[in-house]
Formats: C-alpha cells, structure tokens, sequence
C-alpha cells in the first residue's frame, strides 16, 4: 500500500513536471489563437530551435548557462516575430485554410534548415544545472523536476499578471475579442500580434530548454512531437483561454504519466488522445474554453 | 473639419457607397439618415479607417487621412462609436473604459469623474463584465469608452438601434449635451426622427448615394422626407 502511494506521488511529480513543459508550449498556441485567430503549427518547431540555441551556446562557444538561455529566448523572440511578419501578416485577410497551409510550410522549413545545419544526427543537450533530489521518505523528487515546476510556475503567474494587469496585456485581451473595435481604440493590431508571438516565442525556448533537460536529446525534430501534444492540451482546456492552457498541458502530462506507469507505456499516447475525443464530445470548447455570448 | 470628397467603396464587387461627398463644420451636429443598407455605416468606416476608398479623398482637421490606418486616427481626435456597440464583453466596465484611454496613455481619473458622472450607471457596475450590462448600458458604456479618447469628432454608428424609446430620448439628450460641451458629432442613424431633430445638418443616403442634404429643420418637414422615412 505504501509502494503505491510512494509511486503515485512520484509519478504525479513527474507528470507535473511534463505537464508544464506542455503548458508552456501549449500558451504559445492559445495564446496565437486567441489573438490571431490562426494556428501556428510552426511553434512545436520553435521549440527545438530554442534547444539547439541552448547546443550551440554552451557547447561550441562554450557561454555560462544563464547567457546560452538568453540567447535562446532572444533567438525564438526574433524568429516568432520575423515568422508572424514575413509568413503570416500577409495572410491576415486570407482563408483560415491558407493560413494553416502556410504554417504547416513554416514547420517544414524550421526543420529542414535545422536538418541542413545540424544534419539528422542527436544531440546530447548540455547538463545545464546541478541540483541535488530531494528525497521524503520513498518519495523522490528530481532537480530536474523541481527547477521545472518552480520556473514554469513563476511564468505563469508573471503572464497571468501581464495579460490580466498591463496595458499591453489588456489590449491583447481586446484584439482577441474585436480586432476592429480595438483598431477604434487607438490599439496597433499588427503590433500587438507581433507581441502576442514574441512571448509565445519566448515561452517556446524556456519549454525547449527544458524539454532538452529532460529528455536530454536533440534532433531537427524534436519540437514536432512535444508541439503536437500541447496543442492538444490547448484545445482540451479550451483553445483562446490561457487558464486552459496550463490546466490542459498539466493534466495532458500527468495522464500521460499515469498511463505509462500503469497502463501501457505503448498505449500511453492513444490514452490521452482517447480521453481528449471524451471530453470534447462533453465539452466541445474543451475545460475551460467559453462559448461567447453575444448581445445583440 | 471633416471633408469628404467623392468617395467609392466596394465589399468585393458591391458597389456600396457612390462618389460620396460631404463635409461636417466643427461643432455641428450632422446626421447620416437612410435605410438599411443604404452606405451609411460603410461610409463612415471608411471616414475612420476600417474601410478605404477607391477614389477621392478625405481630410479631418485639415490633414488627409484617406489612406491612414484606423488605429493612428484616434490620436488625432477621431472617435467612432461603431454599430452594435462593440464592447468588449468579456472585459470590465472599468477595462473597457481603460482601452477607450488607450491612445491617453494612462487613465486620468478625472475624465473617469466626467464619464461618471454623465453615466451613473457605468459608475456602479464598473466591476462588472461588461456582457452582463443590458442594451442601454451597454450603448453608455460604447459612449463613455470613445469619449475617454477626448474625440474632437465623435462618429455615433445606430446609437439607438434596440433600444426601448425612453433610453432612446436619454441617448439623443446626452449627444446633445456632449454637442453643447464642444464635441462635434457625425450621427449615422435609421431612426430618421430623432437624427433630424437633433441635427443641424443632415444627408439623406439611398443606395449609396447622396439624394437629398440640407438644415436637419427643413428636412424634418420635407414631404419626400416625410413619405420615405417618417411614416406618411
């Protein structure tokens, strides 16, 4: 009885930990979604430009982890930004399907430039901090878990205060709902996209950071896998809603948890796609998503 | 202090609004009237922005603004009230209030005072969604949100479209007050009636052209008028 208990806690600790790597990339798509009204399938591959930023920093030019960090972020901040100006700010007025075209395009160019640079071959991420487990009786619980969870929180609070607190946040709340009455406002749409994608960006490069940590490899595929299940998880907590983005990817990581650790390791990722069809045939705007009444 | 010279505007191959040319003097009140889909709304989304003509030109203040974007225009004084209100529901009274601000930077808490004060009821839901608010409160709050701006030009879009009748009189007194304290107003309305009392001047708009314009009095008893707009 004990051995359970022990192995549900650690494996709920490390659900969690997953969990908010895929609630931090799945902000990245809801966010976009919310403001863009699009579907950047480019942000998976943001992330494994983040880790190889991460690569390429500390081990060849050999730079202290806090700066490869930054630099990570600063290279996904730009990237996001140039995509949104370049690939998609043409579209604006384009068919949804066009737009998701383009994006899947995006995706594959992230890739194969990656695949040319990097060639197809894995890289070993770089053991970025020591930190000691801490241990509670049976219980375990890793450095790697913890810098995860405590940092993935911190970011979260800090974006919850942003859109719900400053300015800029709040006029990304009124594009999200009526482009054209925040244009009457006084309210840059096309500047606040380009904000909207640069901290989805930036979200995406802390999340590669640590997918990389985690995992501890990487390849010019890697963000594809990572990208699609926290978009899932941003559509299971309701896509456009940011609450429902760390609920979704938290709990998209902690099922898939618990499905490996006693179901099926195999089974794991039909699992949590299965429950996401149940709950969307409960709740078709997913958890937290909302219908928008409209008065007229 | 608004030209309007010989605009065309299309939605993809409709022709909406035909060589339109009209002119607002500061401290008026104009009145757009006609009927449903007779170019009223689309001519003065294109005067803010949101549209944009093929031909002619338009200045506000004596600066061309033909081709400027809607979101720069509100620095300029230009503020449209649009049809359907167009708040934001899912945000405060006191938010949408703060985003009417935004070309203000920050939000001075005196014109929040004036704004209150004009509009008790604002005042006592602030906290609230702005969703929750019924019809009429949520026209004030459209009105408050665009006065936050300090518009030289306010453009009303149907202010009155689903009101009862008594909110509809409380509306059309406060755009005349806001007319007394300095504002100039552009009112696009369906409800001809009110539109040509309040105005000074008023244009009469039928399939996207001008037909008829003078004093909003002689109008008001015009016999055309009167057959096509007011009921007999």
């Amino acid at each position: 009885m004990m051995n359970f208990f022990t192995s549900l806690i650690n494996n709920l600790i490390s659900g969690l930990s997953v969990g908010s790597i895929y609630a931090l990339i799945a902000l990245g798509y809801t966010m976009v979604y919310g403001i863009a009204k699009m579907l950047n399938f480019a942000h998976g591959d943001i992330i494994m430009v983040g880790a190889f930023a991460v690569i390429v920093s500390v081990s060849s030019l050999g730079l202290p982890s806090i700066i490869a960090i930054l630099i990570a972020v600063a290279v996904c901040v730009v990237l996001g930004v140039v995509i949104e100006a370049i690939a998609y700010r043409p579209l604006r007025n384009a068919s949804p399907l066009a737009v998701l075209i383009t994006a899947i395009g995006v995706s594959y160019l992230l890739q194969n430039l990656a695949l040319l640079i990097f060639g197809s071959t894995q890289y070993s991420f770089p053991r970025l901090f020591q930190m000691e487990a801490i241990h509670f009786g049976q219980i375990t619980i890793s450095g790697q878990s913890i810098i995860t969870l405590l940092v993935t929180t911190i970011i979260m609070i800090a974006l919850h205060f942003f859109i719900n607190q400053t300015k800029i946040g709040k006029a990304m709340r009124a594009v999200s709902e009526d482009k054209g009455a925040a244009e009457l406002m006084g309210i840059s749409v096309n500047r606040t996209i380009s904000v909207t994608f640069a901290i989805g960006s930036g979200l995406a490069a802390i999340a590669g950071l640590f997918y990389g940590l985690t995992y501890g490899f990487i390849g010019p595929y890697t963000g594809s896998m990572p990208g699609i299940k926290a978009f899932v998880a941003a559509v299971f907590g309701g896509i456009g809603s940011i609450p429902g983005a760390m609920l979704g990817g938290i709990l998209l990581g902690v099922i898939e948890s618990f499905s490996k650790a006693y179901i099926s390791t195999e089974l794991s990722d039909a699992i949590v796609f299965g429950i996401l069809i149940l709950v969307l045939t409960i709740r078709p705007f997913g958890l937290l998503g909302k219908k928008t009444n409209e008065k007229v | 202090m608004l030209q309007v010279n010989n605009i065309n505007v299309y939605y993809g191959k409709i022709h909406a609004v035909k060589d339109i040319s009209f002119h607002v003097n500061e401290g008026e009140i104009v009145s757009l009237i006609g009927a449903n889909g007779a170019g009223k709304s689309t001519t003065i989304h294109t005067i803010s922005g949101l549209l944009h003509s093929k031909t002619g030109s338009i200045s506000f203040l004596g600066e061309d603004i033909t081709k400027a974007e809607a979101y720069k225009l509100v620095y300029k004084g230009l503020a449209h009230v649009p049809e359907g209100r167009r708040i934001f529901l899912n945000m405060t009274v006191m938010e949408n209030l703060e985003m009417g601000a935004y070309s203000k930077g920050k939000v001075s808490s005196e014109d929040l005072d004036k704004i209150f004060q004009r509009f008790p009821r604002l005042k006592e839901r602030r906290k609230q969604i702005a969703g929750t608010l019924s019809g009429g409160e949520q026209q004030m709050l459209a009105m408050g949100r665009a006065l936050m701006s300090h518009p030289k030009l306010l453009m009303l879009d149907e202010p009155s479209m689903g009101l009862a009748p008594i909110l509809v009189e409380q509306i059309f007194d406060i755009i005349q007050e806001l007319n007394r304290t300095g504002t100039t107003i552009l009112l696009v309305e369906q409800n001809a009636e009110m539109a040509l009392k309040v105005a000074d001047r008023a244009y009469v708009l039928e399939s996207g052209s001008i037909v008829l314009s003078g004093a909003g009095k002689d109008l008001i008893s015009s016999d055309s008028i009167r057959q096509a707009y007011l009921g007999g």
